[in-house]
């Protein structure tokens, strides 16, 4: 009696057990190609991080060595006119290439997507920063006599692009997002007065809905340009 | 008997379950953990059987509390971004082995038993 009992508990369980195993089996082969794409994913994030990091290690040896190429010319240099003088030629181009740090009074504006603002709307593009946005910006700090400028510490230099990515913005390649901090140096009333004039575009901007703040700063470091300045097709005349 | 019960069991389970619903992709982890616990509920309920120990309140207790636990340690373990189920895997799994190793020797003895007394009785003949 009592081995009968055991033997149809046994079975009861044995097929609950079945059951669930066939489901699962169903299961896994119908969703056998989510699955994979989810590690197909994977395998493509892990790969994208690999080469994040091996081009951060990268960089920061050629920061290094950068760093030693200064030193030797300093070094170099010390006791030498003509060649002090080519030092200090080499850093003042740099400087114009925006490939060094750069400190000097300036400007700081910040323009930031309106979450607030756009939750409600049913057209919320109007109080989000677009990239044109960010251009007309620029050209207009530049017409005011800007020297140095950086979006959100990327420098913008002469092979600078400003692009449209989606939802995101890129700057020299570099994916940037609101708030936008743009910093630029110049003569602190031109560049006032010609950002905050009324009619113009930051003054649109505010209008549309999108935050905007312009504020004065002295001795605001803008950044230097984070790649290389690499030339192929251009040759010396 | 006992593995007539369980032959039928698994028969009857395999053709309902060809017939039952899917569930969803989401929750066949919480399901996959619970057929491990449960398989190893049945070897040990085997084992038990074969050592003459089985106690059904153990047994179906263990059958359903292994399984509902070690589900609930899975969602732990997922919001706590800790792979929880791993450990669960592991100990049953090894416990599986154990019980496969009881069932194994014991039908071993008892076909190298019944082996020597037929050579012994053949010898006598």
């Amino acid at each position: 009696m009592k081995k009968k009992q055991i033997a149809i508990t046994l079975g009861v369980m044995c097929f609950i057990l079945t059951v669930a195993i066939s489901i699962q089996l169903k299961t896994v082969k119908n969703s056998n190609s989510t699955a994979a794409q989810s590690f197909i994913n994977d395998g493509l994030r892990d790969e994208v991080l690999k080469w994040k990091e091996r081009y951060d290690n990268a960089y920061q040896e050629l920061l290094d060595s950068e760093k030693q190429l200064t030193q030797v010319r300093e070094q170099a240099t010390q006791n030498n006119t003509t060649a002090n003088a080519k030092q200090e030629q080499i850093k003042e181009n740099n400087m114009l290439l925006g490939t060094v740090e750069v400190k000097g009074d300036g400007l700081e504006i910040t323009l930031a997507d309106n979450n607030a603002a756009a939750t409600g709307l049913l057209d919320p593009s109007k109080v989000l920063v677009h990239y044109d946005d960010l251009l007309q910006v620029v050209n207009a700090l530049n017409n005011a006599g800007a020297e140095a400028i950086s979006i959100n510490g990327q420098r913008v230099i002469t092979t600078t692009a400003i692009t449209c990515e989606g939802n995101v913005i890129k700057v020299n390649g570099e994916k940037i997002s609101s708030p936008f901090i743009i910093k630029a140096i110049g003569s602190q009333g031109l560049l006032l007065g010609a950002m905050t004039m009324a009619g113009g575009y930051l003054d649109i901007l505010e209008d549309w809905g999108v935050i905007v703040n312009v504020k004065t700063v002295d001795g605001i470091t803008v950044e230097k340009y984070n790649g290389i300045i690499n030339y192929k097709y251009v040759k010396r005349k | 008997m006992i593995f007539i019960a369980i032959i039928m069991g698994c028969i009857l389970g395999a053709i309902i379950g060809i017939y039952a619903p899917m569930v969803p992709y989401t929750y066949s982890g919480y399901l996959a953990i619970a057929i491990i616990a449960a398989l190893d509920s049945v070897f040990g309920g085997i084992a038990s059987t074969l050592n003459k120990q089985f106690d059904l309140k153990i047994f179906v207790s263990g059958f359903f509390g292994n399984a509902i636990l070690s589900m609930l340690l899975t969602y732990l373990g997922q919001k706590l971004n800790v792979d929880i189920y791993l450990a669960a895997i592991v100990v049953f799994v090894g416990r599986m082995f154990n019980n496969l190793a009881i069932i194994r020797r014991y039908y071993l003895e008892k076909w190298t038993n019944h082996k020597k007394k037929v050579s012994t009785e053949n010898i006598a003949q």
